[in-house]
């Protein structure tokens, strides 16, 4: 099987799927919104298959965080994807200059 | 266009009729009758059942009450995709109603088994795990859904990533607030044109261009480990011509048209229908988006009878 679904496949699929082996990990750069803490560590690399969950779960943990604390995850600065997307497909859509780049808030900042 | 507008109209229309039955091990004080519902095919489950909870409730002691959640044949329906969808997903060529099971309850005391049923430490334990097993909420499979505010900030977070893909958020960021909140109120009061007099606005493009910048779309499969394939796709090629809907499969989902052995395996399903792998991937775009803006794609097996 192939067409791009992360597995790995001939080159004829216009070598989407090959790329998916190749290139595992996504960059991902963390931009903080208003009084957020910033991260020491702004550039990430996040496996494709990582969640908007677990980089929220990672976020709170690194900035020490309480798990009750809520953080939102912003897109463009436009979009609050859902908390099971996959890094990997919002990398593919929204990413530029070979990174994806998220802002995080500890309030809601683009609704 | 007549033609077309009617289009808008069967999509939005849409319904699967289904039958609600409480999940079998959730020890009630009387039994409880099924329900029978006809739901909204683009809609959300969390939002169209309140009548479903009301009728549970009624055989339930309050305090054993707990968040509601839905399965089809062990499969936890995902409340924030589409009813459509999960129909056509998972129930598409399957006897009508479609059977759902609602799960409703809080994990039962260990105590009122110990009272109850005089098992042993041993059998006790067992029960437990198994109770533990079936009635929890599977937090793996699905997104907690306390609120219809919930429910509404999950709609319109699509419609906006739809928009940064059709018009780089252009069109949904000139809108006022309360033009947002017409499309959400459109949607759960079921009033086509008051969601349509703000969704043609996301419809639109500048007349230089021949559609969208990328079309908005999600496949699905039953099949894969993956939740779903998304990915840029411009609607018109290079050189001008409308890009297909098999275009788009070709690209981003070879399998699903692929013939296996000289035969078509997969059917290709938006909105329970296959359509033609000829249509313009603009105007699906444009007519069979559910209202969260998006074409959500179902490839399943082809039945073989």
């Amino acid at each position: 099987m192939g067409g791009g679904d992360g597995r790995c496949g001939p080159m004829s699929d216009g070598g989407r799927a090959l790329c998916d082996t190749l290139f595992p990990a996504v960059d991902v750069l963390l931009k903080a919104v208003g009084d957020t803490p910033i991260m020491r560590t702004k550039k990430w690399a996040v496996e494709r298959t990582r969640t908007i969950q677990g980089l929220v779960d990672f976020i709170k943990k690194f900035l020490k965080l309480m798990a009750s604390e809520q953080l939102f995850i912003y897109v463009n600065q436009s979009f609050a994807p859902s908390p099971d997307q996959e890094v990997g497909t919002l990398y593919e859509c929204f990413g530029s200059d070979g990174k994806l780049v998220l802002h995080y808030c500890k309030t809601q900042a683009w609704g | 266009m007549t033609d077309d507008k009617d289009v808008l109209r069967d999509v939005w229309f849409g319904r699967i009729p289904t039958c609600f039955t409480l999940y079998q091990d959730e020890i009630t004080e009387r039994e409880a009758d099924p329900y029978y519902l006809l739901l909204p095919r683009v809609s959300y489950l969390t939002l169209v059942t309140d009548k479903v909870k009301k009728h549970f409730q009624k055989v339930m002691k309050q305090e054993e009450v707990s968040e509601i959640w839905f399965e089809y044949e062990g499969t936890p329906l995902k409340w924030h995709y589409p009813i459509g969808l999960l129909f056509d997903l998972h129930a598409s060529n399957t006897a009508l109603p479609w059977s759902i099971t609602v799960h409703f309850k809080k994990v039962v005391e260990l105590l009122f088994f110990l009272k109850h049923f005089h098992c042993n430490l041993f059998l006790v334990s067992r029960v437990r795990e198994r109770l533990l097993r079936s009635a929890n909420f599977p937090e793996k499979d699905l997104l907690h859904c306390h609120s219809k505010d919930v429910i509404e900030a999950h709609f319109m977070a699509c419609i906006k990533e739809a928009d940064a893909l059709k018009h780089k958020s252009q069109v949904i960021n000139e809108m006022q607030k309360k033009d947002h909140k017409q499309l959400w109120m459109g949607l759960q009061n079921d009033k086509f044109e008051q969601f349509w007099a703000i969704n043609r606005k996301l419809m639109e493009y500048p007349p230089e261009d021949n559609g969208f910048r990328y079309i908005p779309f999600r496949i699905y499969q039953a099949t894969t480990e993956r939740p779903f394939i998304q990915k840029l796709f411009r609607p018109i090629a290079s050189g001008g011509q409308l890009h297909t809907l098999g275009d788009l499969l070709k690209d981003v989902c070879p399998s699903a048209i692929t013939p296996e052995d000289g035969e078509q395996k997969t059917q290709v399903m938006i909105h329970g229908i296959e359509p033609m792998l000829e249509t313009p991937i603009q105007w699906l775009s444009e007519h069979m988006s559910y209202p969260d803006n998006f074409l959500h794609i179902s490839i399943i097996p082809r039945p073989t009878d």
